[in-house]
């Protein structure tokens, strides 16, 4: 399977963020490989402080963002419900939310650098 | 391609800055900021940006911050802004728009809308923009059509007086000079530049009302007797009730200040001017400075029965009070004009 397949069967669409880029695969390519470099940046651990999560806040919103707009629909729904818990001051939630996604974020990202490497 | 509007994305996410610029690179010269104040120097550098594409959240300065920015330099009202968003933080999009912002973009972004929006909207303010300057410019041209009017109103009454035309314009740029050292000098008298134009312009029609005044005594060589001298002093009260019966000939607030430099050009701070016998700051502080401009000219230009004085005595004359006393802190203002 190609890079596109792959990330198809991971729930990533494709298709939807190819066309929001006018139909420029390479560039969507270009652009999964500098999303792996963001998430990476912004790294999120599980155990964040739950008194003081604001930066937390930020990140989430920030990789929420990037998702949807490579329409990597797993994260993209991931983040928003962790930006919402923890906008709501639900850090416990958010975690729960941070935890179930965490592995299929590094099954994309894993995906992405074998193809881009 | 040649692309004759600029847009200006701001994101501190590289990856949404690119996605924007690849859906408008077809249409726009496209400028990129990753964050608040990158954008508002690229903004205040670059008067021809035809919309901004701002993100709300950044580090350092954010997407509100630059919306004050441009609301504060009046950009905003020329510059239509479009806030990104991913989410629904209603707080923060209700300041958005109350600061100006026109409309908002959420991400995902959907390609196809988002041109269509942005594009009819830069096309409305493109169009919005035009007109506002059109309509400016024939402001324009018409407050200068009426100015020129009333500058020749001035200038034929000044003819029956054996003048060239250049007194009133004489007086119109002392006026100005004078009243912006005062202005500068003593708070009390400050005024805007805007005002003190307005002043200025009206300084010309000070003697509008020697259009009542007989030829007899107006151009008469030799020295005017104590009945002749009291028509001649009416030429002010005339002047004022002439313009009284055009309050539409110029704007309200120019309209007041031609009317009190009609009226009260000839009084002075003792008391001892005329018509109203007023005293001190009693007298508009724009009809004493006209009254000063008015004198200094009279004096250093020739008539019929007299030769023109020379600067220097000229400036002796008006501080020794021979031609009447004039406040102090006019007079101060005055010599600094007028220096030697």
């Amino acid at each position: 399977m190609d890079l596109f397949d792959e990330l198809t069967h991971l729930g990533v669409d494709v298709s939807g963020g190819v066309s929001r880029l006018g139909g420029n695969k390479a560039l969507y390519k270009r652009l999964l490989g500098s999303f792996v470099k963001s998430i990476k940046e912004y790294d999120i651990q599980i155990d964040f402080d739950e008194n003081d999560y604001d930066e937390i806040i930020k990140k989430a919103h920030a990789i929420k963002g990037i998702a949807g707009n490579l329409s990597i629909t797993p994260l993209y729904d991931g983040y928003a419900q962790i930006v919402s818990f923890l906008r709501n001051a639900e850090p416990r939630n958010a975690k729960e939310v941070l935890k179930k996604i965490l592995p299929v974020q590094n099954e994309i990202t894993a995906c992405i650098e074998k193809h881009l490497n | 391609m040649y692309k004759e509007k600029t847009i200006l994305i701001v994101d501190d996410m590289e990856i949404n800055r690119i996605i924007l610029a690849e859906i408008f690179k077809d249409n726009y010269n496209i400028l990129q900021a990753c964050d608040g104040d990158q954008a508002i120097e690229i903004i205040n550098s670059n008067p021809d940006i035809s919309a901004v594409l701002l993100d709300l959240i950044m580090p350092g300065t954010d997407g509100l911050g630059v919306l004050r920015d441009m609301k504060k330099s009046g950009r905003i009202a020329i510059v239509p802004v479009f806030l990104i968003t991913a989410e629904e933080n209603e707080k923060t999009l209700i300041e958005g728009y109350h600061l100006g912002a026109v409309d908002v973009i959420r991400k995902p972004f959907m390609a196809h809308f988002l041109k269509h929006r942005i594009n009819n909207i830069v096309e409305l303010y493109g169009h919005r923009n035009d007109l506002a300057k059109i309509v400016e410019e024939q402001v324009a041209r018409l407050n200068h059509l009426n100015q020129s009017m009333i500058e020749i109103l001035a200038t034929a009454v000044e003819f029956r007086d054996c003048e060239s035309g250049e007194h009133v314009k004489r007086i119109a740029g002392m006026t100005k000079a004078l009243m912006t050292e005062v202005s500068k000098r003593y708070p009390e008298y400050y005024m805007t530049a805007d005002e003190i134009d307005k002043i200025s312009k009206s300084s010309v029609l000070h003697d509008i009302g020697k259009i009542s005044i007989p030829d007899s005594i107006l151009t008469k060589p030799g020295k005017l007797t104590p009945e002749e001298y009291e028509i001649m002093k009416q030429h002010t009260v005339k002047g004022y009730e002439f313009l009284m019966q055009f309050p539409n000939i110029i704007d309200e607030s120019t309209y007041k200040y031609s009317c009190d430099i009609c009226r009260y050009h000839h009084e002075r701070w003792d008391g001892r001017g005329y018509p109203d016998k007023l005293k001190g700051d009693e007298i508009p502080i724009w009809a004493q400075v006209v009254s000063v401009a008015d004198v200094y000219d009279a004096l250093t230009a020739e008539r019929v029965y007299k030769k023109p004085f020379s600067h220097e005595k000229a400036v002796d004359m008006i501080k020794n009070g021979e031609c009447g006393l004039f406040n102090p802190k006019l007079i101060e203002a005055f010599e600094a004009l007028t220096p030697g």
